[in-house]
């Protein structure tokens, strides 16, 4: 009948996109932020390892850039040059403008810890970063930072993920202690659009429909929005016991996304979250898996196993291999534009 | 993110020179005789410095380039100058980073300015661009961290951000780090201190305090850096029993709460009062803290508050929380300390509920020993608290990751049920003068849902009276401790420091507890007060007592001195039927250390001696008030 085989034409179609683009240069750079102490780094101790941001090279492998900062958790890039990009680090923000040869930590003293760090793409002179007291923002492209908590509380602003919406300068959302949040002006002001039991781990924003947001908790499971955030419901058929670490959705098939988690481990939906299913096979016991990602490029799934190595599967997560970086604690994936470079 | 840690450091320094002789450690208690003579107490302490120093400095290996202590030790004697700066030279190609390793290259710069070749020089400078420096994340991080990156930026004015880590220059690192700088200083003065009383942590704001005070270019840096250190060890000076710094403590490891002596607090009650012997290797990093110390005038007002007490009294401190991140509506709740000092013993304590999620110890009472090496002389109950909430609370991690990072972080008790360290939610605490009350309400499924209470081997006379109470004796105290739930009893294990994994059974007994809602109740007395140990349990008898811990734990009681106890779980104490208001708790209170909240104005005084740190101009002001 004509609806079927034109959905396996578009089927067909897809699978053939997905080869051609596969095969053809990758549109990203992996940017990653890892450390390789295993887990032993103890401020004051020796720690001979090499940690901070890395880049993928075409040959899988991944070269250290710039300066070696033992904890990383987030890295964003200036759309219109990437050599300018934000580190979220232990002792702050880190700043570089020429792709890592030189670096300053563009925070004072009163930020420390910041978790997130996200350029705004429509207005990439604005810096948003979540930091464990709050909010800061930038506004002259990391130079300076200032507080912006208008309408965050007085106590419960723990922010863990700050995402900007990609159709609109100035909208944000974050993810804190007691809930999500929602900026449409820049950070000049905040209103509470979802209450949670704890933390919010993460906010994806899809890449099919920029109405359709995910987030996972470390007490509610997952959720979404299908009006961009402003409201939110449980995403049902994805356990919620535990803490969920963060999400991912496939660039290139909108019914695929993925959810990292100490617990379930790698736990991967292929009819766009209706369902889930654990994808730990072959990956190393215990599976605590603390991130994971998905190429915009090849569908290629990412497993970062905590202190062990980084797996990929081309399967999405039937089997696995190694990725690389072994023993290695990645606390982020960033998948940069080519024509940024 | 949790980060971590210096005992770890200390001892590794302490267990790497313990086996060579040092004549303090190994030598007999000093007499406990007051030096009038600010000569001779000059002229000691100076000799104490130069025994650490002497020692370290002997500690060279011919033919091998020097480690850092001995190169701070040969530049502090200004010794052997070429194969110092040839030492320096080597020790530069492996720099490390963060505050611990920040603050002795500083002292390297400062000591070296005279002595070191231009190549050592260039070396240590070098550094400061090449190796990017980790701030950490707790106060004791960022005073070591700031205090250095002052320290070296004024060294070296006028450079540019691209010479440095941080990308910032001269001028911008010495901003930020003297705003830093005083903005702690403006808290502690203020609210109080974060990380209060600590038995380990103390070398780590002393030292690079005492470097500021010694080498800030700045004369009012340099005056801050003096006033801390005079309040630092005012406070030591007060909370020590005969040279030992007892409870409560903000953090402490598992080795020096029940070994009170064997902290390097001691190495500086020795060093700055001469009145105890210091742990072995000079606690480690005593030794950093020896390089400036001539610097440093002991004033004769914090010399008598150490070693010349000449009455029991009660002091009253705020202090406040590391900061909380999350599951909290204060970012640094207040503390309210007592502590109550004897002649025979002490008891000290907070009102309960968590200081430092690990490492804080509550309460005790400890007692006076004529030699306290190895002896493990003190009393107390904990609730053996082990949670992510409490993890996630104060650091800014996910839930699951911290608990089992501890045990390869220095703290692998922490996750114990017999642990005697931590400090927990379900504990409420109330203290009048030498009696103790600490009430537990465990809710259902908590983790560990036990009482700890730790009972010495050095007890001697114990007893479990049939009317409920224990009773022992310890040094020339009596001691009674009441449960307020059935317990039994299980060997004590000990260990050696936050780090030690190994335990071992030196002796010693862990009253443990498994009911959810419990108490404790501890009263001390000296032994001189009665005249038998069996007068001492009569009297404890008599005292009027009633208790239960249904819906919550409530203790009425009359204390030993008479004050009249009602105490509710989860409500502030009734004190002769006054209810406690601890919105009036000053920020120093006793004879010896005063000062009011939000001052900034600590007062040190003992007889007519006053020394007074205005914090606010900055000053230190002396002064001697006629005799009447």
């Amino acid at each position: 009948m004509p609806t079927r085989n034109i959905t396996l034409a578009l089927l067909g179609w897809c699978a053939a996109l997905a080869v051609s683009l596969a095969a053809a240069a990758p549109l990203h750079d992996l940017y990653i932020c890892a450390s390789n102490s295993r887990g032993t780094r103890v401020i004051g101790f020796k720690d001979t390892s090499l940690n901070g941001v890395y880049r993928r090279e075409a040959d899988g492998s991944f070269t250290h850039l710039g300066l070696n900062h033992p904890m990383t958790l987030s890295v964003t890039f200036d759309p219109r040059d990437a050599r300018l990009f934000y580190v979220a680090s232990l002792s702050g923000i880190l700043r570089t403008p020429d792709g890592g040869q030189t670096w300053r930590v563009a925070t004072d003293w009163d930020v420390t810890e910041p978790k997130s760090v996200v350029v705004d793409p429509n207005d990439p002179d604005t810096v948003y970063a979540g930091v464990p007291d709050g909010f800061i923002v930038s506004r002259d492209r990391g130079l300076t930072w200032v507080r912006a908590e208008r309408g965050l509380p007085e106590r419960g602003k723990y922010t863990q993920v700050v995402q900007v919406d990609r159709t609109h300068a100035g909208r944000v959302l974050i993810g804190c202690e007691t809930g999500i949040y929602l900026t449409e002006d820049g950070a000049k002001s905040w209103r509470h659009v979802f209450t949670c039991a704890a933390t919010v781990e993460d906010l994806q924003q899809s890449p099919h429909d920029p109405l359709f947001w995910l987030a996972v908790t470390q007490a509610d499971g997952a959720l979404q929005s299908r009006d961009g955030g402003f409201s939110w419901t449980k995403l049902a058929g994805v356990p919620a016991e535990h803490a969920l670490y963060n999400v991912a959705f496939d660039a290139l098939n909108p019914q695929r996304l993925a959810l990292a988690s100490w617990t379930y481990g790698l736990l991967t939906s292929e009819d766009g979250g209706r369902t889930w299913v654990e994808r730990n096979a072959g990956l190393p016991v215990p599976h605590r898996v603390w991130r994971t990602a998905i190429d915009p490029d090849t569908g290629r799934l990412y497993a970062a196993v905590l202190d062990q190595a980084l797996f990929v599967s081309d399967d999405f997560g039937r089997t696995w291999k190694a990725g690389g970086m072994e023993g290695s604690r990645i606390t982020g994936f960033t998948f940069v534009p080519r024509a940024a470079r | 993110m949790k980060t971590k840690f210096f005992p770890a450091l200390v001892l590794s320094i302490a267990a790497a020179v313990s086996m060579r002789a040092q004549p303090s450690f190994a030598g007999p208690m000093p007499s406990p005789a007051v030096e009038p003579d600010a000569d001779v107490r000059r002229e000691a302490y100076h000799q104490r410095i130069n025994e650490v120093l002497h020692w370290y400095s002997a500690q060279a290996k011919p033919g091998v380039p020097y480690g850092r202590e001995v190169i701070l030790a040969k530049l502090a004697l200004r010794e052997d100058r070429a194969e110092v700066s040839r030492s320096v030279i080597t020790y530069m190609k492996d720099p490390g980073t963060g505050p611990f390793w920040m603050f002795p290259v500083v002292a390297m710069s400062l000591l070296g300015q005279d002595q070191l070749t231009p190549a050592a020089k260039q070396a240590l400078r070098d550094m400061w661009r090449t190796t990017y420096q980790v701030r950490g994340d707790t106060e004791n991080h960022w005073a070591m961290y700031y205090i250095s990156l002052y320290l070296i930026s004024e060294l070296y004015p006028n450079e540019p951000a691209e010479t440095w880590y941080t990308g910032k220059s001269s001028a911008e690192n010495l901003a930020e780090a003297r705003e830093y700088l005083i903005h702690w200083m403006d808290l502690a003065t203020t609210v109080g201190q974060g990380e209060f009383n600590p038995t380990g942590y103390i070398a780590e704001y002393a030292v690079p305090l005492s470097y500021l005070s010694t080498w800030a270019k700045d004369p009012a840096m340099r005056l801050r850096g003096h006033m801390m250190l005079d309040l630092l060890f005012s406070e030591l000076a007060e909370n020590s029993l005969n040279g030992m710094l007892r409870g409560p403590n903000a953090r402490t490891d598992e080795g020096n709460v029940i070994e009170r002596w064997n902290a390097i607090t001691s190495y500086f009650n020795w060093l700055l009062f001469g009145n105890t012997v210091p742990p072995a290797g000079y606690g480690g990093f005593g030794m950093f803290f020896a390089l400036a110390a001539k610097n440093y005038d002991v004033p004769e007002v914090m010399y008598r508050i150490a070693v010349d007490r000449d009455r029991d009294f009660v002091a009253r401190d705020l202090k406040r929380t590391r900061r909380r991140w999350r599951l909290s509506d204060q970012l640094m709740p207040p503390i309210y300390k007592t502590s109550y000092m004897r002649k025979d013993y002490a008891a000290g304590s907070y009102q309960g509920g968590l200081a430092d999620p690990i490492q804080t110890h509550v309460w005790d009472v400890t007692w006076a020993v004529p030699d306290p090496r190895g002896v493990h002389n003190t009393m107390f109950s904990l609730h053996p608290y082990s949670s992510n909430d409490s993890m996630q609370m104060y650091f800014s991690t996910f839930p699951e990751p911290m608990i089992p990072n501890l045990a390869v972080e220095g703290k692998p008790s922490y996750d114990t049920p017999t642990k005697v360290v931590g400090s927990s939610p379900y504990e409420r605490v109330f203290q009048d003068r030498d009696t103790v009350i600490a009430l537990y309400d465990i809710p259902p499924g908590t983790r560990f849902p036990q009482i700890n209470g730790f009972f010495s081997k050095d007890l001697v006379n114990l007893t479990e009276d049939k009317s409920g109470w224990i009773f022992a004796q310890g040094g020339n105290t009596y001691l009674a401790y009441r449960p307020l739930a059935a317990y039994k009893w299980i060997p004590y294990l000990h260990r050696n420091g936050g780090w030690a994994k190994e335990e071992k059974n030196l002796g010693g007994q862990l009253l443990v507890s498994e009911f959810l809602k419990n108490g404790t109740i501890v009263q001390a007395a000296s032994a001189d007060e009665f005249r038998s140990f069996a007068a001492f349990q009569a009297a404890i008898n008599s005292l009027p007592l009633e208790f239960k811990l249904e819906p919550v734990p409530v203790v009425k009681m009359t204390t030993l001195r008479g004050t009249r106890v009602v105490f509710t779980y989860g409500q502030a104490p009734l004190v002769n039927g006054a209810r406690l208001d601890y919105s009036k708790w000053k920020l120093f209170e006793s004879p010896y250390l005063n000062a009011e909240k939000g001052s900034r104005r600590i007062t040190i005084s003992y007889g007519r001696m006053q020394r007074v740190l205005d914090f606010s101009v900055p000053s230190i002001t002396e002064s001697a008030t006629p005799t009447p």
